[in-house]
């Protein structure tokens, strides 16, 4: 299941790398400077129920948390996500993956997220703000289709249960 | 009202809104009246969506009519899907794009010198890497609580207004850390998001402090109302940890030189937010310990509901806590 989640860029990215990662040094200088831009935006922009930082003084890899949306079984319960940008960042997506252990159809028991936008879906466009309202929206609206978790996606039918089972398994 | 005079004669009435018979027409400005348009909301008119900076050499897609710079656009097409990063419109190859000199023209206009420009850009990027660093934040607090030590003997017990103020910004908005906290009496903050400035006065409860001595006067923190009580306990142990490390006199002059990473440093990295508790009075001249969890906006609305300065009062936490 987990290799599904290997980043099916690898395949097609052959040319992708001749891009974005001749560049060297100087790439780096300017995924930093894009990077500081989106902390700066995160940072004035306050919204409610996502947050992002820098791990360390490491720019390139951030700890994020997510709020579970109100009205939904998530409601109350808050989730660590970390971020690892690649030197490709913003032409290739970041890595992310849940640290605090989430039960959703769409997230393995490692963490990993199954999510479109952070695969073939991926646009330049999307920032750490974007990506941690997706990942928000997703636990409200599963994609019980293809699901990595099928319990989770099974048990989704039944929202009494659903809440039961996952609060009682909740870990921060 | 209208409808009886549209019923007669319907072809040749406006159907108006209320809003519309009532309003007043805009007046034209026909002197010198400037308008201003503040720099960011410019700013995003102007940036490139990719790099999340001004756009370069920009290139537009031909229909969609979204603009890239050149660089940012031509990489984002050759490393991912053809189609545009804005819209999802195919851009079956660089032929999708059009230079738009133009608009080139148009940015040159209104930042005549690009250069000045991303100094500036620069300027602020680097301010905040500072801020986030924590090492710096860490060596500037310092910094200012050593020249707060230096200038509190000379006021003795002032009036409330004119006690101790400290700004704490604590890195939500990209104002140098350094300049605020070696402040003294603190100039009103302008907080950008929704943050809530709320002062709080943290001071030592006489019947409880062990430890009265430099400490028994009232200081003002003013922070964020997000902030819970564990940071402010938190930061309440290392300023007296700090201070405490100045009293010792030793190691002053070597933790200014190191700037605060190394020096005594053992003793900061084991300050806790368990080392102290907070305390609020209740209405009936009682302490009530606060949880840590809680945030200030909260302890604000459920125990003190004045409309000044929130106080709450500290004490070492009794030894069974501690570990």
């Amino acid at each position: 299941m987990a290799s599904q989640n290997m980043d099916p860029a690898a395949a097609t990215s052959s040319t992708a790398l001749k891009g974005s990662e001749t560049g060297g040094s100087a790439a780096r200088g300017s995924v930093s400077k894009r990077l500081q831009q989106e902390l700066m935006t995160l940072m004035m922009s306050g919204d409610k129920g996502i947050s992002a930082f820098p791990e360390s003084d490491n720019l390139f890899k951030w700890i994020g948390t997510i709020d579970g949306a109100q009205g939904t079984v998530y409601e109350g319960l808050r989730y660590k996500l970390s971020l690892e940008f690649p030197s490709g960042y913003p032409y290739k997506s970041p890595r992310v993956k849940f640290i605090t252990p989430c039960y959703h159809p769409n997230v393995d028991e490692h963490g990993f997220i199954c999510l479109d936008i952070l695969k073939e879906k991926w646009s330049a466009l999307y920032d750490v703000r974007s990506i941690l309202l997706s990942i928000q929206s997703l636990l409200g609206e599963p994609n019980n289709e293809s699901p990595m978790n099928a319990g989770a996606a099974e048990l989704w039918e039944n929202q009494e249960a659903y809440k039961a089972h996952l609060h009682t398994t909740y870990k921060n | 009202m209208a409808a009886p005079v549209n019923a007669q004669n319907p072809s040749k009435t406006w159907e108006l809104s209320l809003y519309e018979l009532h309003r007043t027409p805009q007046e034209a400005i026909m002197d010198g009246t400037e308008i201003a348009v503040s720099p960011r909301s410019l700013h995003s008119e102007l940036m490139c969506p990719i790099c999340l900076d001004m756009l370069k050499n920009t290139m537009t897609t031909k229909e969609c009519l979204h603009r890239f710079c050149s660089e940012c656009i031509v990489t984002a097409l050759r490393s991912g899907n053809k189609e545009c990063p804005t819209c999802r419109k195919k851009l079956v190859s660089k032929r999708s794009l059009r230079p738009d000199p133009n608009f080139d023209a148009l940015i040159s206009k209104i930042y005549p010198s690009r250069d000045e420009y991303e100094a500036h850009q620069d300027r602020v990027l680097e301010r905040l890497s500072r801020l986030h660093n924590k090492q710096a934040l860490s060596s500037s607090i310092e910094e200012g609580l050593k020249i707060q030590a230096l200038v509190r003997p000379q006021r003795v017990r002032k009036p409330q207004q004119e006690s101790d103020n400290t700004t704490f910004s604590g890195g939500e908005d990209n104002c140098d850390a350094r300049s605020h906290l070696s402040q003294d009496s603190a100039p009103p903050l302008l907080h950008p998001g929704p943050l809530l400035n709320e002062a709080v006065e943290v001071g030592a409860g006489p019947s409880r402090s062990k430890r009265a001595r430099d400490y028994s006067q009232t200081r003002y923190v003013k922070t964020t109302a997000n902030a819970t009580v564990d940071h402010l306990s938190k930061y309440l142990a290392l300023r007296i940890a700090l201070e405490e490390r100045q009293a010792d006199g030793q190691t002053e002059g070597e933790a200014g030189d190191d700037g605060g990473g190394g020096g005594g440093g053992v003793s900061l990295q084991n300050v806790s937010e368990k080392q102290y508790t907070i305390y609020i009075t209740t209405s009936g001249g009682q302490f009530s310990t606060l949880n840590g969890s809680l945030t200030l906006e909260l302890v604000n609305e459920k125990y003190w509901k004045l409309s000044k300065p929130l106080e709450l009062y500290y004490a070492p936490t009794k030894e069974p806590l501690q570990q």
